[in-house]
C-alpha cells in the first residue's frame, strides 16, 4: 500500500519536474535577450573607448534586469533539483524498505549477490550523481559539502554511505565503504553493512570509527575553499575496490563533475606514492588519524 | 585623473548563457516532449547533472552581475574618490580569483572580456598578470610529484666535499699530519737478546718437576720412613737423575704437553744442527754412567731415534749447567739472526713506506697551498666580474637614455676590464 502511494507520488513529482524544466527554459530564453543586449553594449563601450554617463546608466539598468533574471532562473533550477532530490530520496526509501524486507524474509531471495563489476558501476554512478552544492551569493557551504566535515554531534542516517574502520580477519584495520543500518544513542554505536556484499558482514562500531561521506559536491568554480587542497592527507576509495586508503591530493577537481586526482600511499613505488589516480569527490574524506598502521 | 574618471573598473564579462542544446542534451530532449510523455526515473541522474550545470552557470552569472553592478553604482556615487576605487578594485581581484576565467572560456568556447583597448585598459592591465598567475599556479600541479625523493640532494651533498674550497683548517690538518709521530722511534728499536726459549722452557719444566717430585716425596715420606731423612740436596740430585732416567721412555708414549713440547723442540734442534751429533754421544756415557741402567732398557726401544735421544740428553745437560756447549750457542745465534733479519727487513719496509707517505703529504700540502692562492684569485675575479657587469649596466643604462656614457663611466669600465684581465693572467700563470 505504502509502495503504491510512493509510486504515485513519484509520478506526480516527475510531472512537476517536467513543468519546472519547461519553465526554466522559458526563463532562460527571456533573459537571453537581455544578456545579448549587455554584450552589445559592452562591445560598443569598448570600441568607443570611453564610458559616457549614458552607457553607464544603461549598463546599470541592464545589469539589474539580468540579475533579476538570473535570480529567477536560479530559483527555478533549485526547485527542479529539489524535486529530483525528493524523487531520489523516495526511491532510496523504497530500496531500504525492500532490503529490510529481504533481511527479515530469507525464504524468498530478492537480494541476490551483486556482481563486482555491477557494484563498481553503481558506486561510480552514485558518486556522479551526488548533488552539487550551489549556494546563493554570500552563502557558505554547509557541513558534509566537499571537504567540510560533519559537525561533531552529527549522526548518519540509515542508508547513508560512510567510511568505516573495521578489523579484518587477519587483525589488520581497514577503512571500508559501508552503509549505515542503525545508530544506538545509548551506546553511541553504529551498525553498518559492508557495501561489498561478498563480505556480508555486519559491523557494530563506535562513532569514532565512522566518517560520513560528503552529501554534496563542492563547486570548484564558486566554493574552492570547500575542497581538499593539494598535498592534503586524505582517505580515498581506491579505484575498483571498496576500501579507503591514505592518499595525498594531487589535484583538486577543476570542474564540478570532475574527480580529485590523488596519490595513494604505496610502498611498491620508489617514491612511496602511486601515480595519480582519479577518485570522485564523494569518496574522498579527511584522514583523522595520523599514526601509520 | 580624467582617464580614471572615464574608466570604471568594469570587466565586461561574457554573460553568454549556456548553450543547452550542445551542453545539455537530456534537458533539451525533455523540453521537446509533451506533458504526456513525461520524464523517466532513469533519466533523473543525467538530468540532475545538466540542471546543476545550468544552475552553476546561472549563479556564477548572478555573482558577476552583482559585482559589476556594485562597481558601477559605487563608481557613479563616488566619482573621483580614488581610494574607494582602489578598494573596489581590490575587491575585484579577490572576487575574480574565485572565478577561473580561462575555464569559462574553455567551457563556452569563446574568449570573453579579452584585454581590449579602450576605457577598460587599466583594468586589463590588472587582468593580464592575473591570468598568467592562474596558469602558473596550474602548471606545477601537472608535474608528477615525488615527495620523498631527496636523492639529488643526497648526491650533491656527497659530491660537495670534493668540490668545496680548501680551508685553512684543512691546511692545518695536513701540517699536523706531516709531523713525525712520537712513537716512531719505538718501531726502530732492536730489543736485547733474551734467553733462548729452549732454556727457559727447560727451566720451567725443571721447576715443575721439582714441585711434582716434592709432592711425591711427601707421599713417600709418609710411606717410607727412612727416606725422609735424606736431605734436600740429595733429593734434588735424585730428582735430577730420575728425570734424566725417566724421560727417554716418554718419547714412545708422550705424557704431558710440556714434555711433548720440549721433545719437539729437541727434535727440531737436532734437525737444524745435525753437526752436534758427533760430539754428544761420548759425553752422556761418561757423565751419566751411573744412571744408565734404566736407559739401556729404553735404548733398544728407541733405536731409530738415537740421535734425538742423544740430543735430548745433551740439552738436558745444558739445562743442568753440566755442559757448556759452544755449539749450541752457535746454533742459537743462527735462529736469532733469522728474527733479527726479519725485524730489520720490516723496519726497512716501514722506513720506505713512511718516507713515501711523507713525500705524498708534502705534495698534497703544496697543492693545497697552491689551490688556496688560486681560490683567492678566483674570489678576486668574481669581484672584478661584478665590477665589469656594473660598469656594463651603467653604460647600457646610458645608452638606453640615448646619451653617450661619460668619461668617468668609460674609465671605470676600462679599469674594471683591465683589472679582471690581469687577475685572469695571474690565475693562468
Amino acid at each position: 500500500m505504502a509502495l503504491v502511494s510512493a509510486d504515485t507520488r513519484i509520478a506526480e513529482l516527475l510531472t512537476e519536474l517536467h513543468q519546472l524544466i519547461k519553465q526554466t527554459q522559458e526563463e532562460r530564453s527571456r533573459s537571453e535577450h537581455n544578456l545579448l543586449n549587455i554584450q552589445k553594449t559592452h562591445e560598443r563601450m569598448q570600441t568607443e573607448n570611453k564610458t559616457s554617463p549614458y552607457y553607464r546608466t544603461k549598463l546599470r539598468g541592464l545589469y539589474t534586469t539580468a540579475k533579476a533574471d538570473a535570480e529567477a532562473e536560479c530559483s527555478i533550477l533549485r526547485h527542479a533539483l529539489d524535486k529530483i532530490a525528493e524523487i531520489k530520496s523516495l526511491l532510496e526509501e523504497r530500496r531500504i524498505a525492500a532490503r529490510m524486507a529481504g533481511v527479515y524474509n530469507d525464504s524468498d531471495p530478492p537480494r541476490k549477490t551483486m556482481r563486482r563489476g555491477v557494484l563498481m558501476t553503481l558506486l561510480q554512478q552514485s558518486a556522479m550523481t551526488l548533488p552539487l552544492w550551489i549556494g546563493k551569493p554570500g552563502e557558505s557551504p554547509p557541513p558534509l559539502c566537499g571537504a567540510i566535515p560533519a559537525s561533531s554531534d552529527y549522526v548518519a542516517k540509515q542508508g547513508d554511505k560512510v567510511a568505516a574502520r573495521v578489523k579484518a580477519v587477519d587483525g589488520d584495520e581497514q577503512w571500508i565503504l559501508a552503509e549505515v543500518v542503525s545508530y544506538s544513542h545509548s551506546t553511541n554505536k553504529y551498525e553498518v553493512d559492508d557495501i561489498d556484499e561478498e563480505g556480508k558482514e555486519r559491523h557494530t562500531l563506535s562513532r569514532r570509527r565512522i566518517i560520513p561521506l560528503p552529501q554534496w559536491k563542492a563547486n570548484p568554480e564558486t566554493d574552492p575553499e570547500a575542497l581538499f587542497s593539494k598535498d592534503q592527507l586524505v582517505l580515498a576509495l581506491y579505484p575498483q575496490t571498496t576500501c579507503f586508503y591514505r592518499a595525498l591530493i594531487h589535484t583538486p577537481p577543476p570542474r564540478p563533475q570532475d574527480d580529485y586526482s590523488v596519490l595513494f600511499e604505496d610502498t611498491s613505488y620508489a617514491d612511496g606514492y602511486s601515480p595519480p589516480l582519479n577518485v570522485a569527490q564523494r569518496y574522498v574524506v579527511a584522514c583523522k588519524e595520523n599514526k601509520k598502521k | 585623473m580624467s582617464e580614471l574618471k572615464d574608466c570604471p573598473p568594469l570587466k565586461y564579462y561574457d554573460f553568454k548563457p549556456v548553450e543547452h542544446v550542445k551542453v545539455c542534451p537530456r534537458y533539451t530532449a525533455v523540453l521537446g516532449r509533451s506533458e504526456d510523455d513525461g520524464i523517466g526515473i532513469e533519466e533523473l541522474d543525467t538530468l540532475q547533472l545538466e540542471l546543476e550545470t545550468l544552475l552553476s552557470s546561472a549563479s556564477r552569472r548572478l555573482r558577476a552581475l552583482e559585482e559589476q553592478r556594485q562597481i558601477l553604482t559605487d563608481w557613479q556615487d563616488k566619482k573621483g574618490d580614488k581610494r574607494f576605487l582602489k578598494l573596489s578594485k581590490d575587491a575585484d581581484l579577490s572576487a575574480s580569483s574565485r572565478h577561473p576565467k580561462p575555464k569559462k572560456q574553455k567551457l563556452e568556447g569563446k574568449a570573453g572580456h579579452g584585454p581590449g583597448p579602450g576605457p577598460g585598459r587599466p583594468k586589463s592591465k590588472n587582468l593580464q598578470p592575473k591570468v598568467q598567475e592562474y596558469e602558473f599556479s596550474e602548471d606545477p600541479q601537472d608535474i608528477p610529484r615525488n615527495p620523498k625523493n631527496d636523492a639529488p640532494n643526497r648526491f650533491w651533498a656527497s659530491v660537495e666535499p670534493y668540490c668545496a674550497d680548501i680551508t685553512n683548517e684543512e691546511i692545518r690538518v695536513l701540517e699536523e699530519l706531516l709531523k713525525p709521530p712520537e712513537d716512531e722511534g719505538e718501531y726502530y728499536k732492536i730489543p736485547a737478546l733474551g734467553k733462548h726459549y729452549s732454556q727457559r722452557w727447560a727451566q720451567e719444566d725443571l721447576l715443575e718437576e721439582q714441585r711434582e717430585g716434592a709432592r711425591a716425596n711427601d707421599k713417600k715420606k709418609s710411606l717410607l720412613g727412612p727416606l725422609s731423612e735424606i736431605d734436600a740436596k740429595d733429593v734434588d740430585a735424585l730428582l735430577k737423575k730420575s728425570e734424566a732416567q725417566h724421560e727417554p721412555p716418554e718419547d714412545g708414549c708422550p705424557f704431558g704437553p710440556l714434555t711433548q713440547r720440549l721433545l719437539q723442540a729437541l727434535v727440531e734442534e737436532n734437525i737444524i744442527s745435525p753437526m752436534e751429533d758427533s760430539p754428544i754421544p761420548d759425553i752422556p756415557v761418561k757423565d751419566d754412567g751411573v744412571g744408565t741402567s734404566p736407559r739401556s732398557q729404553g735404548k733398544p726401544f728407541s733405536v731409530p731415534h738415537t740421535r734425538s735421544l742423544e740430543a735430548r740428553i745433551k740439552e738436558e745437560l745444558v739445562s743442568h749447567g753440566l755442559l757448556d756447549s759452544e755449539e749450541r750457542q752457535g746454533a742459537g745465534g743462527d735462529s736469532e739472526d733469522e728474527v733479527l733479519a726479519e725485524l730489520q727487513k720490516r723496519q726497512a719496509e716501514l722506513k720506505a713506506l713512511s718516507a713515501h707517505n711523507r713525500a705524498r703529504k708534502q705534495e698534497l700540502l703544496r697543492l693545497a697551498r697552491e689551490e688556496m692562492r688560486k681560490q683567492e684569485l678566483r674570489q678576486r675575479v668574481r669581484v672584478a666580474d661584478n665590477e665589469v657587469m656594473e660598469a656594463f649596466r651603467r653604460i647600457m643604462a646610458a645608452r638606453q637614455k640615448k646619451r653617450t656614457p661619460t668619461k668617468k663611466e668609460k674609465d671605470q669600465a676600462w679599469k674594471a676590464l683591465k683589472e679582471r684581465e690581469s687577475i685572469l693572467k695571474l690565475l693562468d700563470g
